[in-house]
This record gives structure tokens, sequence and C-alpha cells, in this order.
């Protein structure tokens, strides 16, 4: 429980410090420092288990089939580490209280400061490597929050953005890496992996893992080829860089190497990979670090050089140089932050990190020049400073490595010299040289006394470990060591002197290099005033980044414009074609056989489906250019439809099928209207195209496929006798279970009633959406011009006066006259439905063309202000009604829908058979009533808008009984 | 019979009933149509949460319950049905239609009529899709939510929605037509529309009514992978969804999944017995489509210049990710597959009502201005040197940034939350076939799940930094309670998705293990028994 606390506090450290009102400056620094410390000292209690060789485990399941727990393991390895993470980040903290300025968002910054530190102590302790990757793209996140502190400055913005792509993609790199590696040993457990090298190494897998996991590891380590995003990091505060790049993130990278070296390393491909971009890294990033003129970039530089000497002795593959490894981090990571905050220091007080104004701020802050001369010598690997100590057993490596190679001690001694030249160059150039006077923008001083002291701790901790490491850092060295390597633990000793040696002399040699080259490049070449880095500085990792994330997205943009389209014909063409190829291909692997022949032929059958199809193709083919003339021939194509029923003997969806054809063709007229005129190539100008035409036949032979494709189907659906087992049923139970003779209405009602009742639903649906879509709609100003076909009868009439008195005087009388006949013949289809052809919907229809009839002849306003219909209320009672009938079925103990029949005895028409089918046919009737008159309504009042501007003239004030209300 | 026993029926009746009442109360009652609304969506709430309970009960492959519309018999009659995976996608259709419908009330709600009852009519249809077990009903509740849809889509009217929306009604009419016609060899096949029927009648079918079946199967499914939002046939998705109002296109981010949802069904009917998975050539190509519209979602991503166009495409990639785990076929990679489901859905739901309240933030010109910036910062420009003092953030400018992250994370399925678990389960699926090896294919896909999520985060930073962090100043977020709380309740049920995944995980692979026998199932469902009449009691 008590390891589940150095995790979690942090995190629950960072959701109270969010909360905290801006202005509480010390409240949050003191609850991230209290923080930090208790996560220190829990980790501290844990040492005497840790000394005692035991291994602190935590675990929670939590995706347990995919082999996902929250698993907690501190193993002395594991303990260094966290007490690094956790000890570095109290410094950090105490630092940062100072070095932020007042009117900074302070929550913001220890908020994602506590949740990074949560995140690292998360990486290293997990037990489980998914968690693992799960916290390590949690310290990319949170970093970039951290670099981008200050986003209002472009280079935060930058340096943050390419941290976090750099740094993600190697750790979703990283995951997949881990996720084989889990697979291959069969879970992800890190105790289990860790038991299973051999297994990994022998596995045909291993090369990819490997791969991977160093991806992972050298993006966020900053290794080369990916260093480049860690000196424009150093946008971030300096707090942040203290702590990401000494001790925290940057050390992940390495961090990984370390806890999977006892099963990735030793191997060739292993030590090459690694080797050589810890070797190459080492080398350039010190050449680089020599001449940057920015105190940061200097140490980002450093700290990358740095990095690449940990990759390189993990790369060797050598237990005592994974050991030297180890201990390099630790000194480095002491060494490093203090730098950093010495930096900051100077930043903070001088108001300016250029090398070439800085200098001889010995004499104006002396204490805290001698602690950053101490922990630059450190750097550099001066004798009884811990830089030495590690330093010497990385030259010891290097000279044992391989038998007789002598560039890798060569290139030891060039990465040694080039060190001591950027510590000499820190040293010198700021520190010494004449007084300021005037030309910093601050007068430097002296800190506050609390924003040095962590830099005092550090630097007291370069130097005990420099003098006594025996007693100091070699007990729990040792511990890590043993956690690290299990089984390939060395013989080694941690002590200042080994004698007169190899790594003695490599030592003193690059201590003589670099000083003779420090002094070569300022007085011969003139470092100080270099701007750009020699040999190196086209090598721009920054740039090509750039140009590389310019370069894919501008490929997206191509592919996408190339290969999708907004547009409707090339998406119409796509949905056809597929359907086309996956049905053909569907009946090409295994065609039909067809088990019927054909029999008969009907003379007068096949004459009408000529004509139909003449028409459908007709239309198809008029569609484009003469939209009524479609219209005219589809309608034609249904009637003939409608007629294939009756003459199939299914004269209910004759009827139904006719109504709709007339309901629906007459209101499609009323909006074809006001759809704008075609434009011929004589108006616009345009000729179609060679490309054009192209087009046209290529979606032409399409449309053609695929009518034969849906013939060919019917043909087959035909030909071969399918089941029958519904079919048999409906007709057999019809009239004893559904109470009808009209079976095709007891379908509908009954059997399938339900469909029924969500087919007028949409139907209801569709005419809300229509109402509300028109309701507001002002048509196109090219179609508000009365149409030519109108100009002749009513010259200079306003619509609305048309609206009012009606457009034909004489048909409107005799349609008035018409009218209850139309409602008797509606009632009349909608009673005897049940058991003759007729029914709700068809009623409904009925009706509607009577009230079309009305709306036309005796215009808009005219018959509003008569009739007042309320299409709402029409519509939903008729779904409701439907519904309650539906329901009514629970009272009786039924499911839904299910029907009855009740027997009254009424006064005058005596017994009568009342199926709640009945009830449910009233509800259809209403609903079609009620959503074909608002579509209607919708239609009706476009004419009454659109021409109120066009004529001159008092607009309609027939506002009476709410007959406007539809305008 | 009591209330209890018609629970598989609410999900339909409620939003209807709801819908029929708000059609009948005058536009100017706004606060009547309002709480009628919440009432009915919080209802569907509590009635789809009974029901995965009632759902997860069951201990074999029958299903839960089997409401027998009419009382007719299987499957003379149309059926509902109600197991694991129809009361879970009813509960994430609930607790997806809250927060959109509260979010809508805060404004969206006055920019055109009838939006309540159409939202309503929307749940009717996407609820009736999941529920039934009959494939004519299905394309009749695929009507009723496409037909909803369509006056979603364009309510608030405008030229751009009604451009979007009209090639949105076209292209659905088309697809519409072609499910009628897959529908119809189904149906000349087997001589059923019970889905159940249609299942176990493959067994015993003839060679001319299998291939017609296949075929009907085939046709139907483009269909499904229109609605799914499948290359090439999804073009029509990023411009429509991007158009319309923000609680009509958070809760779209459901539509995609009834397509995905539908395929999982029609699997489950033409699947042959003891061969569970089975259809390997299908598997094979859906799989293909599958990635090939992961790769161009994720050069869509990387294409996209606004964030609307992003929430869009990301549903694409979903589409692309769960028929990926759908065509590998094994129950691991189902159950990872419906897990993803739950958090895209809920993630980009959220994002899309994240991305209204994102906008207003903006002010005039600073989209241009910021792209400005960007394009010197690109060039290497030096910019005049900002002092080194912090912006602070305003709470609520702090709430949208946040949310906006968690959503980046939850969409990209970086790690810590459940889109990463959701991808990670995917990969262990990929990384354990049916059978045999580990192909080329799989390591393709593996490449394909993370690149998606690569492209994805470099967009949304892009964007993101482009929103918060580049202009000086943003408008005074005027963050109305009502419309932080919806975004922050889809994500915390993200993040409640990231604590539970064990649980959550548990259930769907109950969910699996039932829909991996299919026949099983089937056979359960023809066995229902309608209620005897009272002369048969007797």
């Amino acid at each position: 429980m008590w390891l589940m606390l150095i995790v979690l506090l942090p995190f629950l450290g960072s959701l109270c410090v969010a909360f905290l009102p801006s202005n509480s400056k010390n409240w949050e620094a003191w609850l991230a420092g209290l923080v930090a410390a208790a996560s220190t000292v829990i980790t501290l209690c844990y040492f005497p288990t840790i000394a005692s060789n035991e291994v602190a485990t935590l675990r929670y399941e939590w995706l347990p089939t995919y082999g996902l727990n929250f698993s907690l393991r501190m193993d002395g390895f594991a303990w260094l580490f966290s007490l690094l993470v956790s000890g570095i980040g109290i410094l950090v903290v105490l630092y940062a209280r100072y070095y932020l300025s007042e009117k900074d968002p302070i929550p913001r910054f220890f908020a994602f400061f506590l949740a990074f530190m949560g995140a690292m102590l998360g990486i290293v302790l997990s037990g489980n490597v998914i968690q693992m990757a799960l916290f390590w793209e949690l310290t990319s996140l949170v970093s970039f929050m951290l670099i981008g502190y200050w986003h209002h400055r472009a280079d935060a913005r930058r340096g943050a953005r390419m941290s976090l792509i750099v740094t993600a993609t190697g750790g979703l790199c990283l995951l997949v890496g881990l996720v084989l590696m889990g697979h291959v040993v069969g879970s992800y457990e890190l105790s289990d992996i860790l038991s299973s090298g051999d297994v990994l190494r022998e596995h045909s897998w291993y090369l990819a893992i490997l791969v991977l996991v160093a991806l992972g590891a050298l993006t966020k380590s900053a290794q080369f080829p990916f260093h480049f995003w860690l000196p424009r990091a150093m946008a971030a505060p300096t707090p942040v860089s203290a702590y990401l790049h000494s001790a925290t993130m940057v050390k992940a990278g390495v961090f990984l190497l370390m806890r999977f070296w006892p099963v990735l390393a030793g191997t060739e491909a292993w030590s090459y990979i690694i080797g050589f971009a810890g070797l190459i890294t080492l080398v350039m990033g010190a050449f680089v670090a020599i001449f940057q003129q920015d105190l940061k970039g200097l140490l980002a530089y450093s700290t990358i050089s740095h990095l690449g000497l940990i990759t390189l002795l993990l790369g060797m593959g050598t237990p005592l140089a994974a050991v030297a490894a180890l201990f390099h981090v630790l000194n480095h990571a002491t060494f490093k932050a203090s730098l950093f905050m010495a930096a900051g220091i100077i930043d903070h007080e001088s108001g300016t990190r250029d090398l070439r104004q800085l200098t001889g701020l010995r004499k104006l802050m002396p204490i805290t020049a001698t602690l950053a001369m101490v922990a630059a010598a450190a750097m550099a690997g001066v004798p009884l400073l811990n830089g030495f100590l590690s330093k010497e057993m990385f030259f010891a490596e290097a000279a044992g490595f391989g038998s007789g190679n002598t560039w890798l001690p060569t290139l030891a001694v060039i990465a040694g010299a080039l060190s001591v030249v950027y510590s000499l160059r820190f040293i010198t150039e700021v520190f010494f040289g004449p007084v300021p006077s005037g030309e910093l923008p601050k007068t430097p001083k002296e800190p506050p006394r609390w924003m040095r002291f962590p830099i005092e701790m550090l630097v007291v901790l370069c130097i005990v470990v420099g003098t006594m490491p025996g007693v100091t850092v070699a007990p729990a060295l040792n511990l890590a060591v043993h956690h690290m390597l299990g089984a390939y633990t060395p013989e080694y000793s941690v002590q200042i002197w080994h004698g007169f040696n190899l790594p003695l002399l490599m030592s003193v040699l690059a201590f003589g290099f670099g000083l003779v080259l420090y002094f070569l490049l300022q007085r011969r070449y003139g470092i100080s005033r270099l701007d750009k880095v020699p040999l190196l500085h086209r090598l721009d990792g920054q740039r090509e980044f750039e140009r590389v994330l310019l370069a894919v997205t501008s490929f997206a943009v191509r592919v996408e414009e190339k290969l999708t389209s907004e547009r409707l014909q090339p998406q119409l063409f796509w949905l056809l074609l597929v359907t086309l190829v996956v049905g053909g291909l569907t009946v090409w692997r295994s065609p039909i056989e067809a088990v019927r022949s054909p029999i008969g032929f009907e003379p007068m059958f096949a004459v009408l489906w000529i004509v139909g199809g003449v028409c459908a193709v007709a239309a198809a083919y008029q569609a484009k250019h003469h939209r009524l003339a479609a219209l005219i021939l589809m309608s034609a194509t249904g009637i003939v439809v409608s007629l294939t029923f009756a003459l199939f003997s299914a004269p209910d969806l004759a009827l139904t099928q006719a109504a709709v054809e007339v309901v629906t063709t007459v209101l499609i007229l009323l909006g074809l209207r006001w759809l704008p005129k075609r434009l011929t190539p004589d108006v616009t100008g345009v000729k179609a195209t060679l490309r054009d035409y192209r087009r046209r036949i290529r979606d032409g032979l399409l449309a053609v496929a695929i009518g034969l494709g849906m013939a060919a189907t019917t043909y087959m659906v035909l030909m071969s006798a399918g089941p029958t087992k519904l079919t048999d049923f409906f007709i057999q139970h019809a009239l004893p279970e559904g109470g009808g003779t009209n079976v095709v209405n007891v379908i509908l009602v009954d059997f399938r009633g339900f469909d029924t009742f969500g087919e007028i639903t949409v139907l209801g649906v569709v005419a809300l959406t229509i109402y509300a879509l028109l309701r507001r709609f002002r048509p196109a100003p090219e179609s508000i011009e009365l149409p030519a076909q109108r100009l002749g009868d009513i010259k200079n009439v306003a619509p609305w006066q048309l609206a009012r008195r009606g457009y034909l005087a004489i048909p409107a009388i005799y349609f008035r006259a018409l009218m209850p006949v139309l409602v008797l013949l509606a009632l009349y289809f909608l009673y005897r439905g049940h058991n003759l052809p007729g029914g709700g919907f068809v009623a409904g229809l009925t009706l509607t063309v009577a009230l079309v009839l009305q709306y036309m002849v005796s215009g808009t306003l005219w018959i509003e202000a008569k009739l007042r219909i309320r299409p709402h209320q029409w519509l939903g009672s008729g779904i409701l009604l439907a519904l309650l009938t539906g329901v009514g079925a629970w009272l009786f103990g039924y499911p839904f829908l299910t029907s009855h029949t009740a027997v009254v005895n009424l006064p005058l028409l005596g017994e009568l058979h009342l199926p709640s089918a009945f009830l449910f046919d009233i509800g259809v009737f209403a609903l079609v009533v009620g959503a074909s008159s608002l579509l209607l309504i919708a239609l009706a009042h476009q004419s009454l808008r659109s021409h109120r501007r066009h004529f001159s003239g008092k607009p309609p004030t027939l506002r009476k009984r709410g007959a406007m209300r539809w305008s | 019979m009591r209330l209890a026993e018609h629970l598989p029926v609410l999900p339909i009746l409620l939003p209807l009933a709801a819908a029929m009442v708000l059609a009948l109360i005058s536009e100017f009652k706004r606060r009547t149509k309002i709480t009628i609304s919440v009432v009915s969506a919080v209802l569907q709430l509590m009635v789809a949460a009974t029901l995965v309970v009632q759902a997860d009960g069951v201990a074999d492959a029958s299903p839960a319950a089997v409401y027998l519309l009419g009382n007719w018999a299987p499957p003379f009659g149309i059926v509902l049905l109600v197991d694991r995976l129809s009361a879970l996608m009813l509960l994430l259709t609930s607790v997806l239609a809250l927060p959109a419908l509260v979010f809508a009330i805060a404004r969206w709600d006055r920019v055109g009529v009838h939006f309540y009852g159409l939202f309503q009519l929307l749940l009717v249809g996407v609820n009736g899709a999941f529920l039934t077990n009959d494939l004519f009903n299905l394309f009749v509740f695929f009507e009723i939510m496409l037909a909803a849809s369509y006056g979603l889509l364009l309510h608030g009217s405008g030229k751009a929605r009604v451009r979007a929306g009209l090639r949105y009604i076209a292209v659905n009419l088309v697809s519409s037509s072609i499910f009628l016609v897959g529908v119809g060899l189904i149906y000349a096949a087997s001589g059923s529309l019970n889905m159940a029927d249609i299942t176990v009648a493959t067994s015993a079918m003839s060679h001319n009514e299998y291939t017609l079946l296949q075929a009907g199967a085939a046709v139907l499914a483009v269909a499904f992978l229109v609605k799914s939002a499948v290359w090439p046939l999804n073009f029509w998705l990023p411009t429509s969804y991007g158009v319309a109002v923000a609680p009509v296109a958070a809760m779209f981010s459901i539509m995609t999944k009834v397509g995905v949802y539908s395929l999982f069904r029609l699997w489950a009917i033409v699947v042959p017995e003891e061969n569970f998975p089975g259809l390997e050539t299908e598997a094979d190509w859906l799989m293909g489509l599958a990635m090939l519209t992961l790769f161009f979602a994720s050069l869509g991503m990387l294409a996209a210049q606004d964030l609307r166009r992003m929430a869009g495409v990301s549903i694409i990639a979903s589409t692309g990710i769960l028929l990926a785990g759908m065509s590998l076929g094994s129950p691991n990679a189902w159950a990872a597959a419906l897990y993803y489901l739950l958090v895209s859905t809920l993630a980009v739901g959220g994002m899309f009502l994240l991305i209204d309240l994102l906008e207003r933030i903006r002010q005039f010109g600073a989209d241009l201005l910021a792209v400005t910036v960007e394009a010197f910062e690109a060039e290497g420009m030096v910019l005049p040197e900002q002092e080194e003092v912090g912006v602070a953030i305003p709470a609520a400018l702090a709430f949208l940034g946040m949310s906006f992250v968690i959503c980046g994370i939850l969409i990209t399925g970086l790690p810590p939350l459940s889109g990463f678990l959701a991808k990670f389960s995917l990969l262990v699926a990929t990384l354990n076939p049916v059978e045999g090896a580990v192909q080329w294919w799989h390591w393709l896909l593996i490449a394909l799940v993370i690149g998606s999520g690569l492209t994805g985060v470099i967009t949304l930073l892009r964007l993101g930094i482009r929103l918060f962090w580049v202009p000086e100043s943003h408008a005074r977020p005027h963050l109305r309670i009502i419309e932080a709380a919806p975004v922050a309740w889809l994500l915390s049920l993200c993040i409640v998705l990231t604590v539970a995944a064990g649980p959550v995980m548990g259930y769907l692979e109950r969910t699996v293990a039932t829909l991996s026998f299919p026949h099983d199932t089937a056979r359960a469902v023809l066995d229902a028994a309608p209620v005897p009449s009272p002369e048969e009691v007797r």
C-alpha cells in the first residue's frame, strides 16, 4: 500500500494544486514540496526491505484477460531511481518557488510538475511493462505541458510540440515492442520477462522487439538521430529543464535500456544499435556543446553527450559497463541538475543566458559561482568529484572493450577532452573576465538564500560522493546493480584510487587535450564570435523534422483531394460499383442453377411491362433535361406497377400504390416550380469536354450494368422456388386468428403491424422534417419569377390575391361539392379495410387528395380561412392512437400490438365486431392525413412567402383564425 | 404480464410517445417540451440499464428476452431480441443521448422547429435497430433513424447544411434501396425475415438458396458499410457531420455504430454452424476494407484543417478499427472491438460538443492570425522575444483545455485512458490470430492502428496549439453549466471505462461468448412461445 502512495501522492497533489487559486504562491510550493518529500521518505523507508534483497510488489487486476495488471514492483534498481526522482523533485520544487515570477500561473506549474513526477515514478516502479509504456507516454504528455508552460512564446510552442511528437512516436513504438515482448514471454509482468532473457534473445521477433524498444529509449533519451528535440525543449522554464533533463525525462530512456539489459543485451544487434547510437551521440553532443552561445543550449548538448556516454556503456554489453552506466546516471543527475539551476539563477539575475554577454559574475555572485564551478568540474570529470569516478570506469571499459581495438579508447579520450572544453567555457566565460558594466539587462546579485540551497545540496553530494564513494553511494549502488543485472552482477569496486593505470592516463590525456583545445579555440578560432556550429550546422535535425512533417501533411492533402470527394456523383458511383462487384462476385463464386423454366406468355402483360419499362428509361433520360416530363413518365411507371399488383390479385397493394402515386406526383409537381431552371450550354457557354463525355459513358455503362444485374437477380429469384413457409401461414391464419379476410391488410395491421407502425412513423418524421426545412425557406432569386407557363393568363395578379380568391373559380365550386363525397369515400375505405381492399393508409391518402384539390383551386388563404387543418395534431394523435392501441394489449397481459376483437352491441347498428386492429388503422389514417397535409401546407405557403417582395402592393393581412401561422 | 415484461419494447415506445406528444405541443411551450424530452431520455437510460442487468443474468447463449410483437410465434411475427449486445448498445445510446439533449437546451434547440421531436425519433430508430431481430423491421428502423437524421442534420438550415444535407439524403436513399434489395434476396432464399429463423435455415438450404442468401447478405452488407462509413463509401460523412449542430453531430457518432452493429448481426445470420467465426474470405475482404479505411482516415486526419473535420474523420478511423477487430474473428478481438466501440462513441460525441464550445472562445480573425504565425514559425522566422512570464488561464478556459486534452487522448488512443486500453487489447488480439501464425497483414494492421493514433496526435496538436496557445487572448468563454456538464459527463464515463476496464471487458467477453453460438441463440429465439389465449389456457 505504501508503494502505491509513492506513485499516487504526486497525482493527488497535482489535482489539489490545480484547484488552488492562482495567487496562493507559497501554498502550492509547500504542497508540492511535501508531496515530493513524502514520496522520498516512503522510498527511504523501503530501504530495509530492499537491503534484505526483497522485492516489494503490489498488484491489482485491471484487464486480467489481456494480461494487463496495475502492478508496482520495487527492487533495488527501481528503489534507487525512485529515490533519485523524488529526491531531486524536492530540490526543484524549492528552487522553482523562487524562480517563478509572481505573475506566473503557479498552480498550473506545480500541478503539471507533480503529475510529471508521478508519471516518472510510475515508469520506475511499474511491475507490468504495458503499464510502464502507459506512464511512459504520460511523461511525454505532461512534459509537453511543462515545456509549453510559457506558451505565448513561439519557441516554447515549437519546442513542446516537437518533443511531444518525437517522444510520443517513440513511446508508441515502445508500446508495440513491449506488447511483442510480452507475447513472446507469455506475460506482461516485469518479473516474468526479466527471467526469460534466453527465450527472448532466441526468438525470431527479437530484432523487431529490440528495434522498437530502442526507438522508444533513444527518442526519450535524445540519442542520435533523435537528439534534436532536447535543445528545443530548453524553452521551458529552468526548473523544468533542471528536472526533466537531469534526473527524469531523459533518464527514462536509459532506465528502460538498463531495465531490459539482462534480457535484451548481449547480442551483436544490441551492441550495434545501442552502442553506435550512444557513441555518435557522445562525440557529436560534446562537439556541438562547445559551440553553443546560449548557456542552456550548452547544458542541453552536454546532457545529450552524457546520455550518449551512458547509452554507449549500456551498448557495450558487459556487466561492468552497465555498472558504470548506472553510476554515471546518478552522478550526471546531481551535477547537471545543479548546473541547470545555476544557469537559471544567472539568467534570472542578469537577464540573459548569452555567453557572449555574460562575464565576470564571480565577483557579483561569488557563492553561486563557486557552486557552479564545482558542478562544472564534476561534469568535466575532475578528480575528487563524482563525475571523475564514473568517467574512470568508462575509460576502463572503453580500453578493455574488444581485443586490441584502439578506436574506442581514442574516441573516449576525445569525448573526454571535449567535455573539458565545454565545462571550461562555461566556467571561464560566465564567471571570469571583466566585471560587466551595464551591458547586461539586469545587474546580477546573489539570489535568495533558499533558491541557492538546492544547488548547495547537490554540490555537497558531488563532493561527498567524489571523495568518499565507499561509504556514501556504494551500498545503494550495490543493491541497484544486483537487482538490475541479476545473475550477471560482476565484481567491481567503487573507489577513487585504482593505482596508475590506463584509465588514469586517459583522464590525464583528456584534460591535457581539453585545456590545449580550449585555448586554441579561444585564441585562434574566436569561439565566442561564432554563431553556428562548424561542420555540423548543416545537420539540422529540427529543420529535417519540420520538413518531413510538412511533406507528410501535404501528401495527405493531395491523396485526400485525389481519392475522396465531397461531391455526390463520385460517391454514388462508388456505392453502385461496390454493390455490383460484391453482388456479382458472390454469384460468380457459386453460380445459380435455374430449376424452373418460364411458363407461358401473356401478351397483354408483356405490353404493359414494355410500356412501364420504356416510361422508366425515358424518365431517367429526361431527368436531366425536362423534369416535368420525367416526373410524368415516372408516375406512368408507377401506374404500371399498380396495375401489375392488380393483375396478380393484390388489389390492396394496387389501390395503395395508385393513391400514393397520385399524391406524391401532385406534391412533387407543386414543388417542381421552385427548382432552378436548367442552364443550357448556350446560356452558360460551357461546352462538354471529352472528359465529360467519357464520364457520362462510364456512368451510363454502370447504370446499365446495375439495371441488368437487378433484372438478372429478379429472374434468378423467380426461377428458383423459394420456401413459402410464411405465405402459407399468413393465408391460413388471417381469418381464424387475425380476424380478417383481407390477408394483405391482416399482414399490415396484425402479423407485421409493428412494421406498419414503424413505416407510419417514417412518414411522420419525413413530414416534420420537410416542414421544418421549408418553414423559413426562401426560394432562390432566379425561381421567383412566374414560370413561363403561367405568364399568359394572369398578369400582374399577386399570388396572395390568387391565394385569397382562388385560381379557377368554377372548378372550385365543383370541387367544394365533391369534398364531402371524398371524405365519405375515405371513411368507407377506412371502415372496410380489414376485410376488403382499403384500409387506413388508402383512406388517409384519399382525404389528402380532397385537401390538395381544395388548396389548388380555391387558394391557400381562402381554404385556410374556412377550414382549419391542424396537421401536427392529426399526425401526433394518429401515431399516439396506434401506440395506445398496441399498449392496450398490455392490460390483457399480452405483448404490444396483440390484436383483440371486441363485440359491442350498439342500439342502431346491432352487433359489431370491433377488432383492435381497426383502432390501429384509424391511427394510420390520421397520421397519413396529418403528414401529407403538413407537406401540402409547407409547399403551399412557399409561393406566399416568395412573392412578398416581388410584387408591389399590400401584403396579406388575413391573420384571423390562424391562416397565416404557417407562413 | 407486468410492465417489467414489456421492458424490451419500451426503448422504442418511450421516445416515440414522447415525440408524438411533443408534436402536439406548440413550439412556444419550450419548457414543457424540454421537460418531456429530458424525462423520456432519463427513463430510457433507466430502462436500458435494467436491460443490461437482466441480459447479464443469463448463463448460456440464449437471449435474455424475446419479445413477440402481436403475440405471434416466431418466425411469423416480428421479434425483439434483448441479449447482452443489444442491451449494451441501448445503454450506450441513452448514455450519449442525455448529454446531447441537455447540451441542446442551452441554445441549439431554438435554431429551427421540431428539434426535440426529431431527436426522440432518432432515438426510436436507433433503439429499434438495436433491438429488432427481423430484417425488414431493421429496414424500417433504419428508415426512421435516417428520416430523423435528415431533419436533425438540416436543423438550423442555412446554405452549408442544405448542401451537405441533400447529399447525405441522396446517398442514404440509394443505400436504403440497396438494403431493400438485400432483404428481398435473403427473403427469397430463406422464405423468412426473422434473423434467427434464417440462421437456422442456412444449414438446410439448397445450393441455389444459399447462393441467393449470400448474394443478399453481400448486398445488405454494402448498405451497412455505407452506414458505418467504410472507404470508399464514406465521402459523405466528414462534411455532413461537420455542418450539423453540435448536439446532433454528437448523437450521430452512434449512427456509424448502428451500421457496424448490424454487420455483427448479419455475420451471425449467414455463418454456417460448427464453423464460427467462419467466413474466411469475407473476413479477408472486410479486413482489406478496414485497413484501407484506417489508412485513408489517418491521412484524412493529417489533412484536416479544422476540428470538426478532424472529429468526423476520427469516426471513420474508429470504423476502420472496429471492422478490423471484427474480421480478426477471435473472441478477444471482438471483445476489444466492442470496448473500442464504447470508448470511441462517447469520446467523439464529447468531442463534437466540445468543439462547439471551443469555437466560441475564438476571437474574430484569430484563426487567420494563428495560421499566419504558424507559417512564420515553420519557415524559421524569428518572432519578437516575449517575456518569460506565463499567461494565466481563466478557469473556464482551463476546463475547455483539459477537456480537449482528455478528448484527444481518448480519440488517439494514447495512454493512460480507455482509448489506449482498447487499442492495446486489439493489438494483443491481433498477435493471437484464430489460427496459424501472425501474417504480414497482421503487422500491417498493427502499424495502421498505431499510425492512425499518431497522425491524430499530430493533427490535434496542430489544431490545439492554434486554438489555445497562439492567440494572445481569447473571447471570454461564457461556459454555462448546462453545456459544460454534458462534456464532463461523457469524458468521465470514458474515465470510468478506464478504471473499470476489467468488469466492462468481462461483460464484453460474455457478450462475445454469446455471439459465438449464433445457432444456439437462434434456436432459443425460435422456441419463444406466445402468451396463450384464454381458451388455450383452459
